[in-house]
């Protein structure tokens, strides 16, 4: 598949590296040359240096048969003229990142269609949705949903009080196989499991379930259930601003930050929460607003490091949850093996939006992220593939691979050894990433 | 059974040694395909050497197959692998291309033999056959495949069938492999950008071959000719000058194919889709075609005064063919050439030390780098008397950046310290001062032109064994730009 992608910002690069191993066509398009030339000389893809928003150059890099228009530069403005053109030019379907909600409602999608923009991505809503998902599933680290709710991928670190430590995955001290180890996060180290693994302390656990399993799977990982009503901000960032819009109905949030004029602004805004203007990373100002009567400290400052810190400072005082906005890649992995509950990536969230887009372009393999290097692939079984042959266990399937759940027709179930998968079976696949290719053969 | 891990922050090998081989693997079975061609030649002609052929073949692709056989750890290759195995391979790949030279007879020692294959390889086309006469037609056809496979490169034809180098470390392997400054790339995948050069060099020389065998050439010889010139080499397959008798239409065909292979490919690429405009608003092809003009003139009025115009092919052709034979590094002589005189000698040294565009098959310094240089040196010359004039180096219409002008005269520097070293050390084994450098220069630049002791076509029969080995070597670091192969020699390259 063609795809174009205007713009090499970090999510535009992020987007450009990972399709590009994916095996898909990549031009990637900036004005500026300096972002191009890393990527140029090493990843398998075209970068042309040009403007995103001139008809010349959208021309010259053959927009007319692309089949995958992405606009992701800062502006919205140039995005959205980006895609117009792009859209006018003959490309099939087009996705421009914007930050303003108000193209996000359904009364306005005609004019954004008209426009010539068929998706959007807002980046900082989808912060927005996440952190809110992870204040109302607290317990976890991570909470993933497949087919509209029907699968859960859930991440759980394993702290003292689980009974499920110590025991090998073959066998874990369940009577009934009502969800699936699909991988462990260990010391930035991330395992397919096989039987034999054992489960350690402070091991992140990935369990593939269905929603009537949900508690058991929160008691075995010894995990109580908390209501969050308040939550405590640091930073008034964009992605504050649209989760304090949209949930300040539902939590009592009180923001800090210390630009007075933006905090000036939010009160406007936001007449309801309680704005404070004062440095958060000073424990005097922490103590004085009584940080740990707060169920939750959401980090969301611009420095990753400001927020990692703060989020376990905030630890210190006894806030159970914590949330800590990580835009630098490389901090993601070692953000997550600190003592941080949720770690949000604004990059990670658009791309793999961006993915989901490309699946329903794209029908032969479906897949969506989750994890930093391990890929969560839902693949189609195609009539007389090898994986229908016999019984999952007597499949001699390639390591570095789980089945974790298929679904057919309407039913989600879990795969254990005696399932045999059918053909026309949606099954959710986890591997290292990288290693789709092995697997992708035993589908089709 | 324990789980598959991977580790976020694991420890890059120093150098994937497994990864390294197979792919070498894959280049050897490329190797053995080519090897088809003589045995098929050997076969129609009924010659008796057909079994030579095919034990080298056999073992070519023995080697190979056993080394894609393994399977690496990891498919990761960086820069170092790509720069380490580019420089190897076409060292490989002429140890297992010169076997059927020394199987067949026709080159007496592995010095000989190796010389020819990477003359060959290198596109240079100097030989050390004193008479092609008596050669069988199977090695004359080896010798011009080896050219074909060598102009473009097979790096490159590999990287455009195997789809395991459709990755990252196919990329790496591209830019040390491809000549230019900067590595166009003509689609998004290396593959497929692999594939549209191929296409374009194997529709050329494709028609190359058949308006040669609209002539009164024998097929035989329009296959030869077509695939050394194509990939300006000029590697012939009889003892008398091609020009000697050919007619003014196979000169013709000659001296537009030779211009050709001397374009950049990617214009020409472009030029069959329909955009003809980058290929007329590019700087280097208007400098191509200038300096064409200009020696041509140069030599019109040398052999106007040398008094050696006889026909109008003397004043028309003639110098045109020579001068687009020197700068496409293709090497090809008028066969009065050595007649023509000083003038005509100093014209013949800054076009082979020229060469024509960058990504082209031909050898040489690329017109390309001299724009930059000679922009440079006008915008200096500028900014001594305007000191705070802000100048850059335009070239397309394009701001160059300064690092690229810095890589620029580097190379250049380079060019020359590797022309006067090799010289020197010739000098030194015991050959004549003008040949000494004259050859060196030649072989650095893929001509294949000689000079006293080698005559002008370039018999390097009676030149020292160790100065064919350095020779090889100078060739060598000629055709992979200096860089990749100088590389290998720097201590920091191999510090871990």
């Amino acid at each position: 598949m063609k795809i174009v992608i205007a713009g090499a910002g970090e999510v535009g690069t992020h987007l450009a590296k990972m399709l590009s191993n994916e095996n898909q066509d990549i031009i990637l398009i900036d004005s500026d040359q300096e972002h191009l030339d890393v990527i140029d000389s090493n990843y398998n893809l075209m970068t042309w240096n040009g403007s995103t928003s001139s008809v010349a150059s959208l021309r010259d890099v053959g927009v007319t048969s692309t089949d995958l228009y992405i606009a992701v530069t800062p502006y919205e403005t140039r995005n959205i003229v980006s895609c117009a053109i792009a859209k006018n030019l003959g490309a099939k379907k087009t996705v421009a990142r914007i930050d303003n909600h108000e193209f996000l409602l359904p009364e306005n999608g005609a004019i954004i269609k008209k426009m010539g923009v068929d998706f959007l991505i807002y980046p900082e809503d989808l912060a927005a949705d996440e952190i809110a998902l992870a204040l109302e599933h607290n317990w976890a680290r991570y909470w993933g949903e497949l087919h509209n709710g029907g699968l859960l991928l859930i991440g759980v670190k394993l702290h003292g009080d689980s009974p499920l430590l110590n025991h090998k995955l073959k066998d874990l001290p369940v009577k009934d196989h009502n969800f699936h180890v699909a991988a462990i996060k260990r010391n930035n180290e991330t395992i397919i499991p096989g039987g034999n693994d054992d489960i350690l302390r402070d091991d992140i656990l990935y369990f593939i379930t269905t929603p009537p399993f949900i508690q058991e799977v929160r008691e075995l990982c010894g995990k109580k259930k908390r209501v969050i009503k308040k939550a405590l901000i640091m930073g008034a960032t964009r992605i504050a601003e649209r989760f304090a819009t949209r949930y300040h109905d539902k939590y009592h949030l009180k923001i800090i930050d210390n630009d007075r004029d933006t905090c000036e602004k939010l009160a406007v805004m936001l007449p309801d929460c309680e704005i404070v203007h004062g440095d958060a990373r000073d424990i005097e100002v922490l103590r004085d607003i009584n940080t740990a009567q707060y169920d939750a400290f959401l980090a969301l400052t611009d420095a990753s490091e400001t927020n990692i810190l703060s989020c376990l400072t905030a630890k210190e005082f006894g806030v159970p949850k914590t949330v800590a906005d990580v835009e630098n890649l490389q901090f993601v992995s070692q953000a997550e093996s600190l003592n941080i509950g949720t770690i949000i990536n604004k990059k990670l969230l658009a791309s793999s939006h961006i993915f989901k887009i490309l699946l329903d372009a794209d029908e032969a393999n479906a897949k969506c992220l989750a994890l930093a290097d391990a890929e969560v692939a839902e693949m189609l079984v195609r009539p007389g593939a090898k994986i229908t042959k016999a019984p999952v266990k007597d499949l001699r399937l390639p390591v570095g691979m789980t089945l974790a759940a298929t679904v057919r027709g309407d039913k989600n179930m879990l795969v254990s050894g005696n399932t045999r998968i059918e053909a026309g079976d949606y099954v959710v696949v986890f591997c290292l990433s990288g290693t789709i290719h092995k697997i992708e053969k035993w589908f089709n | 059974m324990q789980g598959k891990r991977k580790a976020l922050f694991r420890a890059k090998s120093y150098i994937n040694v497994r990864m390294l081989l197979r792919v070498i693997g894959w280049l050897l079975l490329t190797e053995a395909l080519f090897m088809i061609v003589p045995c098929v030649v050997s076969v129609l002609n009924s010659e008796s050497n057909f079994w030579k052929f095919l034990l080298c073949m056999g073992v070519t692709a023995a080697c190979g197959a056993g080394m894609v056989s393994l399977k690496p750890k990891s498919r990761e290759m960086g820069k170092r692998e790509a720069i380490l195995l580019t420089g190897m391979i076409w060292v490989i790949l002429s140890f297992f291309g010169m076997t059927p030279f020394l199987l067949c007879g026709t080159h007496e020692s592995v010095t000989d033999a190796f010389f020819e294959t990477m003359s060959g390889f290198t596109t240079t086309g100097a030989s050390v056959l004193n008479s092609l006469a008596d050669v069988p037609k199977s090695i004359l056809i080896w010798r011009c495949v080896v050219q074909w496979v060598g102009g473009l490169g097979i790096i490159l034809f590999t990287l455009a069938v195997v789809p395991m180098l459709n990755y990252q470390g196919g990329m790496q392997l591209f830019n040390a492999e491809v000549t230019g400054i900067t590595h166009d790339k003509l689609r998004p995948r290396v593959s497929f950008t692999a594939q549209s050069l191929w296409f374009v060099y194997i529709g050329l020389t494709t028609l190359l071959i058949l308006l040669l065998n609209f002539s009164d050439m024998s097929f035989f010889d329009s296959v030869c000719y077509g695939l050394s010139t194509m990939s300006t080499g000029g590697f012939s397959t009889s003892d008398s000058s091609i020009v000697e008798e050919g007619s003014m239409y196979v000169k013709i065909i000659f001296t537009v194919f030779m211009f050709l292979g001397g374009i950049n490919f990617s214009l020409i690429y472009k030029a069959t889709r329909g955009d003809f405009r980058s290929s007329l608003t590019n700087d280097a092809l208007r400098w191509y075609v200038a300096i064409i003009l200009i020696c041509y003139l140069l030599l019109c009025a040398n052999v106007w005064s040398q008094g050696l115009v006889h026909e109008v092919d003397d004043l028309t052709i003639d110098p045109l063919f020579q001068a687009v034979s020197i700068l496409s590094s293709t090497g090809l002589t008028e066969p009065d050439f050595h007649d023509w005189g000083p003038l005509a000698t100093v014209v013949l040294i800054v076009m082979m030390v020229m060469g024509a565009c960058a990504g082209s098959t031909s050898g040489g310094a690329k017109i390309d780098r001299f724009i930059i240089l000679f922009k440079f040196i006008k915008n200096e010359f500028y900014k001594m008397m305007h000191p705070n004039a802000v100048t850059t180096v335009v070239i397309n219409k394009k701001g160059t950046p300064s690092a690229v002008v810095a890589k620029t005269l580097a190379f250049l520097f380079l060019y020359i310290i590797v022309i006067m070293i090799g010289g020197s050390l010739l000098v030194v084994i015991g050959m004549p001062l003008k040949d000494s450098f004259f050859i060196c220069l030649s072989a650095i630049s893929n001509t294949g032109l000689g000079t006293d002791i080698t005559g002008i076509q370039g018999n390097y029969n009676l030149v020292p064994d160790v100065a064919k080995w350095l020779l090889a070597f100078i060739m060598l670091v000629g055709r992979l730009e200096l860089y990749t192969i100088l590389l290998l020699f720097t201590p920091s390259f191999w510090k871990k």
